[in-house]
């Protein structure tokens, strides 16, 4: 019993911590007055080029050496990074609709990185491969602190990327709430054109705004390829994006509310497995058990969505003429 | 009016050309021939002849086949089209169609009902079961404020898992990993028909998508219904204070939407295929988005758009075969398509204030001796003009 709870933290956290880090990114953009329905697309295209990384260093320094892992989550972020960049100047330069550019970006990112991985590795490595093989990430346990019941559980069988997202996530809360920036920012997403009378750029704000929005989802993308998925291929577009932007719409776009609804998504879904596993049903039934991040977050909207405040210029294209 | 609709025209097939370009670019830099491999695509869709055929085959079997395949995208596209002209963005036609495939498929595909019962009740059902998906989501929107693209998203992924799920347990081929094979009185394409030695694909439902155009076109044009829905699309608080009942529109678009979703499922599921995939939910949702903004949400557009946009991806195959490349570029162009198409607010607005340069120009050109005086007369006149077919379009 304590060995099954164990599990369902140990997974849930690692789900949910990625999760959390691309709501972050998702509520930079959107609390600067961008809405980013690309989170999903964004994870995907910083998965791709953080595993394209990890791939040729590995062939380079050999399979023992950390640097790939490392290097991976760094250039998955710029990967998210410049290609959240179409998205700004989509939505601020040619004022396209928001939540269009939005779906755009991840369909055009799903068709690429799947076209450029197949291309890639029959052209450069010469072997047909629809997928970049990375393996799952080695993870570690804190000696002591694991030993206590339950709590323990926290520090077993980390791995290191989560470390990680907790250490972004304190800088980008530190950035949002204690911040000139974080304040210009927010204010962005509220009312533009104060900002804009204050002295303030507004489309430079909301450009680095979605600009950090990719590089949060790409590091996100590598975590899923480094845990869940064990590779890069087209299974990194499960939805998690989604699942992200019910996650922030449920914390009514602040952070910490943010983290608790990401970890019921975590926590959902490795109890689930968890349960399947310890009813020894067959396998078609962890389908069953797939759906339920979905269902929580339908539910969980349906109760809350009502009271939810967005951003009052949210999805708005900030004209300085028609002031 | 018809000047902005011809600005459309211009934007929407300047931003295919470019498209193509930017793929011809990328099959150049892979070390193969773009014309050849367009051709190709061509050639796939039986709109241009192949060097060999195999039995039972002909360049007229190849477009039969074709048009098997570009029936779903219509409906699928017109689906979209209802949502967006409400101001609603729905993304779920994927999860629609395949649950409306599902439904259709355990209820009568399975059943040993004559032709000519079954195939009007696939229909029927799958209609029937895309509206309950459709009106769901709008009612969640109406009633609980939920952002139309998140719940669908949701819907998606739960339809496909618990669809997939009763595949694996009951309905399962094990030698091709799919749903067992419908009976073919109920499928809706009339399957390899023989006339003349040569084997036909016949879609009923192309004729249905033909009705359809038409029909969504008259609601849009010509009904209270549609000038309601376009209102609250334009503008939710405008359509509110004028007495519109914004809440029933939303749910009504969704439900509109939903059941043409649901019969593209049909005539997907039960039609161009016999069976249904688990765990694969299909990209006719996300490309129908990209038809209907290259055809301006305009039924008579998502015609051709559809049109052109399946010729890439369903040419690709044979495209991928003759050339060598990946048949994921066709997915690669249909996704530069809807880039620039998302932009084309903003083209046209350069080429709307470049006509008016061009405009002012003439007008200095001619009047070259007149008086100050009367001069902002004859510039005032065509810039209202214009401002006022700006607003009506």
């Amino acid at each position: 019993m304590i060995s099954a709870l164990n599990t369902i933290i140990i997974d849930g956290m690692s789900f949910a911590l990625p999760l959390f880090i691309m709501a972050i990114g998702g509520i930079y953009s959107e609390r600067s007055g961008i809405t980013n329905l690309a989170l999903e697309g964004l994870q995907g295209m910083g998965a791709f080029v953080g595993a394209l990384t990890a791939y040729l260093l590995t062939l380079r320094l050999g399979a023992n050496s950390q640097v790939p892992y490392y290097m991976a989550m760094l250039f998955a972020m710029i990967g998210g990074c410049v290609y959240a960049m179409l998205h700004a100047v989509l939505c601020i330069r040619f004022k396209a609709n928001q939540v269009i550019s939005g779906v755009v970006i991840n369909i055009l990112g799903m068709a690429l990185t799947s076209f450029l991985t197949k291309t890639i590795n029959k052209q450069a490595f010469g072997a047909p491969s629809d997928k970049f093989d990375l393996g799952v990430s080695a993870r570690f346990t804190v000696p002591g602190i694991s030993k206590i019941p339950v709590l323990g559980a926290f520090f077993t069988r980390i791995y290191p990327f989560e470390i990680l997202i907790v250490i972004a996530a304190v800088i980008a809360w530190y950035f949002l709430y204690r911040t000139r920036f974080g304040l210009h920012l927010r204010a962005c997403g509220d009312n533009p054109a104060a900002v804009d009378a204050a002295g303030g750029n507004v489309a430079k704000t909301r450009l680095v705004a979605v600009m950090v929005s990719g590089a949060l989802s790409g590091l996100a993308g590598m975590c899923f390829a480094y845990s869940i998925s064990a590779k890069f291929s087209n299974d990194i577009y499960m939805g998690y994006g989604y699942l992200a932007i019910a996650g922030y719409i449920f914390g009514n776009w602040e952070l910490l509310p943010s983290l608790a609804a990401c970890l019921i998504f975590g926590f959902a879904r490795s109890a689930g497995s968890e349960i399947v596993l310890a009813l020894g049903m067959p396998s078609a039934y962890g389908d069953l058990v797939m759906i339920l991040p979905y269902v929580v977050t339908l539910l969980l909207l349906v109760f809350l969505s009502k009271k939810n405040q967005a951003p009052h210029a949210l999805g708005e294209i900030y004209d300085k003429a028609k002031r | 009016m018809i000047s902005s609709r011809k600005r459309f025209l211009r934007v929407a097939v300047g931003s295919v050309l470019i498209s193509l370009l930017i793929g011809a670019i990328v099959i150049l830099i892979l070390g193969k021939n773009p014309f050849s491999a367009y051709y190709n695509l061509l050639q796939g869709c039986g709109l241009a002849p192949k060097a060999k055929y195999g039995g039972g085959r002909s360049m007229f079997t190849d477009l039969s086949s074709y048009i098997d395949f570009w029936t779903p995208m219509i409906f699928a596209a017109l689906s979209c089209a209802v949502a967006m002209k409400a101001g609603l963005f729905n993304i779920g036609i994927s999860g629609q169609m395949l649950t409306a495939g599902f439904i259709a498929t355990v209820t009568i595909g399975y059943s040993s009902l004559p032709g000519v019962i079954a195939k009007p009740l696939v229909i029927l059902i799958g209609c029937a079961a895309g509206m309950a998906v459709g009106a769901l989501i709008g009612f969640l929107k109406y009633r609980f404020n939920i952002n139309e693209v998140v719940s669908s998203i949701m819907i998606n992924y739960i339809a496909e898992y618990i669809i997939s799920f009763f595949i694996q347990t009951n309905f399962i081929d094990p030698v091709s990993r799919q749903s067992v094979n419908i009976h073919d009185s109920a499928r809706l394409t009339f399957h390899q028909i023989v006339l003349g030695g040569y084997k036909y694909d016949l879609p009923i439902g192309f004729l249905l998508a033909i009705i359809a155009t038409i029909v969504v076109k008259f609601i849009f044009d010509k009904t209270v219904l549609g000038y309601e829905l376009k209102a609250v699309g334009a503008n939710r608080t405008a359509a509110k204070y004028a007495g519109i009942r914004v809440g029933r529109s939303i749910v009504l678009s969704m439900a509109i939407s939903g059941a043409l979703a649901g019969i593209a499922g049909v005539t997907y599921y039960l039609g161009y295929f016999a069976s249904i995939q688990p765990k694969v939910l299909i990209s006719t949702g996300y490309d129908a988005i990209a038809v209907c903004l290259l055809g301006n949400s305009e039924p008579v557009g998502i015609f051709i758009a559809s049109f052109l946009i399946e010729i890439i991806a369903k040419g690709a195959t044979y495209m991928s075969s003759q050339a060598g490349l990946e048949s994921e570029i066709a997915s690669v162009i249909t996704g530069l398509i809807l880039l620039a198409s998302a932009c084309n607010v903003f083209f046209m607005g350069i080429l709307e204030k470049r006509e008016q340069e061009r405009a002012e120009k003439a007008k200095g050109i001619n009047g070259p001796g007149s008086g100050g005086a009367n001069a902002p007369d004859t510039e005032g006149s065509p810039d209202t003009e214009d401002r006022r077919g700006g607003a009506k379009a």
